[in-house]
């Protein structure tokens, strides 16, 4: 894999509320291109350390990085960000907010129709901020935040509150947005969006940083597959003597055989039909990533 | 700058709030204006009550020189309805979550105050203008020998009215940037400039003292023009100390606001 230059890289990023550490010594390193998603459960720092990054939040000590460069108030219009809930003037249109937008971002009003469509609102952009369903609001918002057409895009939550079509609406937008290939910074809780569209994850927990990685090494060094035969024992000793098998277990008529990283799942179903074993049932079993956030929060208590 | 001044002007131009508070301002300022007979009527000094003066329909307040320096005196007491506006335009910058998002957006905190600055000098540059225009109209119509003395003698009220709501807008600002909440900035910009200051230049005894107190300075630049109908000796005339005083306060307002955005996470 070519090695891709940090959109953002923070050194020591630290920030305390009193006694209570919302950000402790963050070394962060976001790839360019990537879809980064951060995760950590409620109040484990994800938004202070995004808010920090965006300049609202005063860090009590550490640096962070833009581009490679520390000019922070021009490298804030070539991000798209939403931090929690949409910020908006109530009793502006959405054209009206999205102007104010492109007039702090330096970019003309041309594509303010452009992603109030994209985002299935311009049918109502002459309607009030207020008048918006919680849906609407999320949807202006992201809307707010492709205006500039911006290299990267943080946002934090964006399918809080939305029912399932919005959610796989975003999902979508987000994947579509990633092939164009802006770098997309996503915190959330929800670990099955996190893992449906990012490339990579880190893990915030307390504010601390338990693990940055790619999202496809989750299957990490081993690999787990569950087989079934008309005969079960015979099945079973035949996979006992499986040259590189690194476990064997039974659970509910089920063999589950634990495997190298790289083994290949071929040769085992080949070597099993060769032992003149026909079996019902072969699934790779995935890994996931609720089972690995799990583990890495875990290991950290 | 042209970007700032855009940016503040679209937050208000379809903004209902200013425009009714613009023209509340605008209103009430002619209605006084206007009824300066019964007011200057029902004025008593010292108790002398000038209802009993003769001649009250003698006194010139509307002609030339006089009318500078009553107009703008009124006026100044209107001030609040614009102070009013100042303190909702930035509660709800904060209440809305704009500010943020118009820092996370690419513009500075110090972007954002000039922005608000320009809303200052919008409000007192157009109030200035329309107390000039009201002012020259009644001047003009009511003045029976025009000279054109009488026109410029005291017309320089009108600059110490544009710094006297200049200086009074910009302290509503910090006001509304360091409580944040609406309803209790309001509360504490009248508890503060109509009790606690009073109150405590009760206790000054010197004049020249209390005149550095920050609102006392304020008001100072134009002093109760309605003495001299009861020949009473007034001050007609602004001083170079006063106007220091008020240009020194605009200056450390500006500052408390920086101080207080630099430092502030916004949540």
């Amino acid at each position: 894999m070519p090695s891709l230059n940090n959109v953002v890289t923070t050194q020591n990023l630290t920030k305390h509320y009193g006694h209570i550490r919302a950000a402790d010594n963050l070394n962060l390193e976001i790839p360019e291109k990537s879809v980064f998603g951060i995760l950590g459960p409620n109040g484990s720092g994800k938004t202070t350390t995004l808010g920090m990054l965006l300049d609202v939040i005063i860090p009590t000590s550490g640096t962070y990085s833009w581009f490679g460069n520390q000019s922070n108030t021009e490298n804030r219009r070539q991000i798209g960000s939403i931090l929690e809930t949409p910020a908006f003037y109530p009793y502006l249109s959405a054209v009206d907010n999205l102007k104010i937008i492109a007039e702090i971002k330096s970019t003309g009003y041309g594509a303010i129709n452009d992603v109030l469509t994209l985002v299935g609102l311009y049918e109502r952009r002459h309607s009030t901020f207020r008048t918006f369903s919680l849906g609407m609001k999320q949807r202006l918002a992201l809307a707010s935040a492709l205006l500039s057409d911006p290299r990267v895009m943080i946002l934090d939550e964006p399918t809080n509150g939305l029912d399932p079509r919005g959610i796989a609406e975003i999902r979508d937008l987000i994947r579509t947005i990633a092939a164009q290939g802006k770098t997309i910074i996503l915190a959330s809780h929800l670990l099955d969006e996190v893992q449906k569209v990012c490339s990579h994850f880190a893990v915030l927990n307390k504010g601390k940083l338990l693990y940055s990685g790619l999202v496809n090494d989750v299957s990490g060094d081993e690999q787990r597959i569950e087989l079934s035969a008309d005969d079960v024992n015979q099945l079973y000793s035949l996979l006992e003597n499986y040259p590189g098998k690194k476990n064997l277990e039974v659970k509910d008529n089920r063999i589950i055989i634990t495997l190298p990283g790289d083994a290949s799942v071929t040769r085992l179903s080949s070597y099993i039909y060769q032992q003149g074993v026909v079996p019902t049932h072969l699934v790779a079993l995935h890994r996931s990533l609720e089972k690995q956030f799990l583990d890495i929060l875990n290991e950290s208590k | 700058m042209s970007r700032l001044v855009k940016i503040e002007w679209l937050k208000i131009r379809s903004n209902a709030t200013f425009w009714v508070l613009v023209g509340l301002h605008i209103g009430i300022v002619l209605m006084i204006v206007l009824s300066g007979k019964i007011f200057i009527g029902n004025l008593s000094i010292n108790g002398s009550n000038l209802k009993d003066f003769a001649g009250i329909n003698n006194i010139p307040i509307y002609q030339f020189p006089d009318i500078w320096h009553n107009i703008t005196y009124v006026a100044g007491f209107l001030k609040f309805i614009l102070a009013i506006y100042m303190i909702i335009s930035i509660t709800n910058e904060i209440t809305y979550d704009t500010l943020r998002q118009n820092i996370m957006n690419g513009l500075s905190r110090v972007d954002f105050i000039i922005s608000k600055l320009f809303l200052v000098f919008l409000l007192s540059v157009g109030s200035t203008l329309f107390v000039f225009i009201t002012g020259f109209s009644l001047g003009i119509s009511t003045t029976t020998d025009l000279a054109l003395h009488d026109v410029i003698k005291y017309s320089g009220f009108i600059p110490a009215y544009f710094l006297q709501l200049t200086a009074y807008l910009i302290f509503a600002l910090f006001i509304g940037l360091l409580i944040r909440r609406t309803g209790l900035a309001m509360g504490l910009l009248f508890l503060y400039s109509l009790i606690i200051e009073p109150v405590l230049g009760l206790r000054i005894q010197n004049e020249a003292i209390k005149g550095f107190l920050p609102m006392k300075s304020i008001s100072n630049l134009i002093h109760m023009p309605f003495g001299k109908y009861l020949l009473r000796e007034i001050q007609d005339y602004v001083t170079f100390r006063e106007i220091i005083i008020v240009i020194a306060y605009v200056f450390v307002f500006i500052w408390l606001i920086y101080l207080l955005l630099k430092k502030r996470d916004l949540k």
